[in-house]
């Protein structure tokens, strides 16, 4: 990597023989520094140092419970929203500036074209240095890469405002994740309504397991709610332009759905502002 | 159009790019030339539906106030019309909208142009990884 102060969060919970990101990033040929973040109360914490090592990273997640908003009462705490923000912390005190948040369940991250997806071979730290690059180059907020259901109905180049799973970011430009579930979306909606931008790079795809097939991790949750709850975080954030109705995919389940135009407002060139502000003053 | 490569063979240049003509599209929205009237810039159907039962209501001034604030979070904001909007609008209406977040300005194209640059240099790796 040439982007010495980058780094990648893994967000890690209970299956330390099968944290697959890990293996994806290695396999993919990225260099770079990996950190495994997991809760200190969490009953695998042994077994991920004795096959991490140094590369995990612990946080009281007790004490941090009523820094970030879950959104219900729930009390249960079983959320990644907790990491994920906690993460920009960290990392500052790593002294890294620039990271990528990503989920542990990664088999896969391919160059995307509309002829389909192909495995990136070992050059995975090229992608990430340009990735980073771009973003610093601007003032977006966060930027993903797409996943294969991004795709469905036919691939296209745009570069989408949303943002899901995996997180390029900066400690100069935190946000808030929020919501104990969906809490990806809720943050995306939310924050991008009030002109914050969050996107979607598209010719890269991460492809991950399954959600509710997995085992272990958040898939319980899931599971138990059938999705009904998780979608309806967003919802409940931004009512005026997120609604709930069904995914036909494998396995059909409810899920949130957003009117786009009524979500974030729109990017336009500079030539369309007339004036300065000291010009109007 | 074919043509003849060093080798004497025959081929399209054009070929690949289309094999990976995925047209690169970045965010940038182009406004409309017609300013479109005010009361299109946001639906407040919802809205007025709900606050018509909180005045109706027995509930005390203070939940009423609450209420009707939280009814504008159905307010349902249509951020095509409103870029539309900004671009005819003064530049004083114009500060205050993207003081409100209502549009963002991509200064120096930065976004535009960065986003084609990084997808050009993915698509260069691409090609180079897959020998194609």
């Amino acid at each position: 990597m040439e982007n010495k102060d980058f780094a990648v969060f893994i967000m890690v919970h209970d299956r330390p023989e099968n944290c697959y990101t890990y293996k994806t990033l290695k396999r993919c040929g990225y260099t770079g520094d990996i950190f495994l973040v997991i809760d200190n109360d969490s009953k695998s914490l042994e077994q991920y140092k004795n096959i991490y090592g140094n590369a995990i990273i612990t946080f009281d997640k007790k004490s941090i419970i009523n820094k970030y908003d879950s959104g219900d009462n729930s009390g249960d705490l079983r959320s990644t929203m907790y990491k994920a923000n906690e993460i920009f912390n960290i990392a500052k005190d790593i002294g890294k500036k620039y990271f990528c948040i990503m989920c542990d369940d990664y088999y896969c991250l391919s160059y995307r074209y509309d002829t389909g997806s192909r495995v990136i071979k070992n050059r995975l730290d090229f992608v990430f240095d340009k990735i980073v690059d771009f973003y610093k180059s601007t003032n977006i907020k966060t930027i993903a890469f797409s996943q294969g259901g991004d795709h469905i109905g036919g691939f296209n180049g745009k570069f989408r405002r949303k943002a899901m799973n995996s997180f390029f970011c900066s400690t100069d430009r935190t946000f808030e994740f929020m919501g104990r579930l969906n809490e990806d979306v809720t943050t995306y909606v939310n924050l991008g309504a009030k002109g914050q931008i969050f996107c979607t790079f598209p010719f890269i795809q991460l492809d991950q397991k399954d959600t509710q097939v997995t085992g272990l991790g958040l898939s319980d949750t899931y599971i138990k709610t059938g999705t009904y709850v998780k979608a309806f975080f967003s919802v409940m954030y931004n009512p005026s332009s997120v609604k709930i109705s069904m995914m036909n995919a494998n396995n059909p389940r409810l899920h949130h759905s957003i009117k786009w135009v009524n979500t974030v407002p729109m990017i336009i060139d500079q030539k369309y502002k007339k004036c300065k502000l000291e010009q109007i003053n | 159009m074919k043509q003849i490569n060093l080798f004497g063979q025959e081929f399209d240049p054009s070929k690949d790019e289309k094999k990976y003509s995925s047209k690169i599209e970045a965010p940038i929205y182009e406004p409309k030339n017609k300013k479109p009237h005010i009361m299109e810039l946001v639906d407040k159907t919802k809205t007025h539906r709900l606050i018509r039962e909180i005045d109706n209501s027995s509930l005390s001034y203070e939940e009423k106030t609450f209420l009707i604030d939280a009814a504008k979070r159905h307010n349902v904001f249509n951020y095509e019309n409103i870029a539309d909007y900004y671009a005819h609008s003064s530049p004083e209406m114009q500060h205050l909208m993207e003081r409100s977040g209502l549009v963002i300005i991509d200064f120096e194209k930065a976004i535009e142009y960065g986003y084609v640059k990084l997808c050009n240099e993915i698509k260069k790796q691409y090609l180079e990884e897959y020998g194609e």
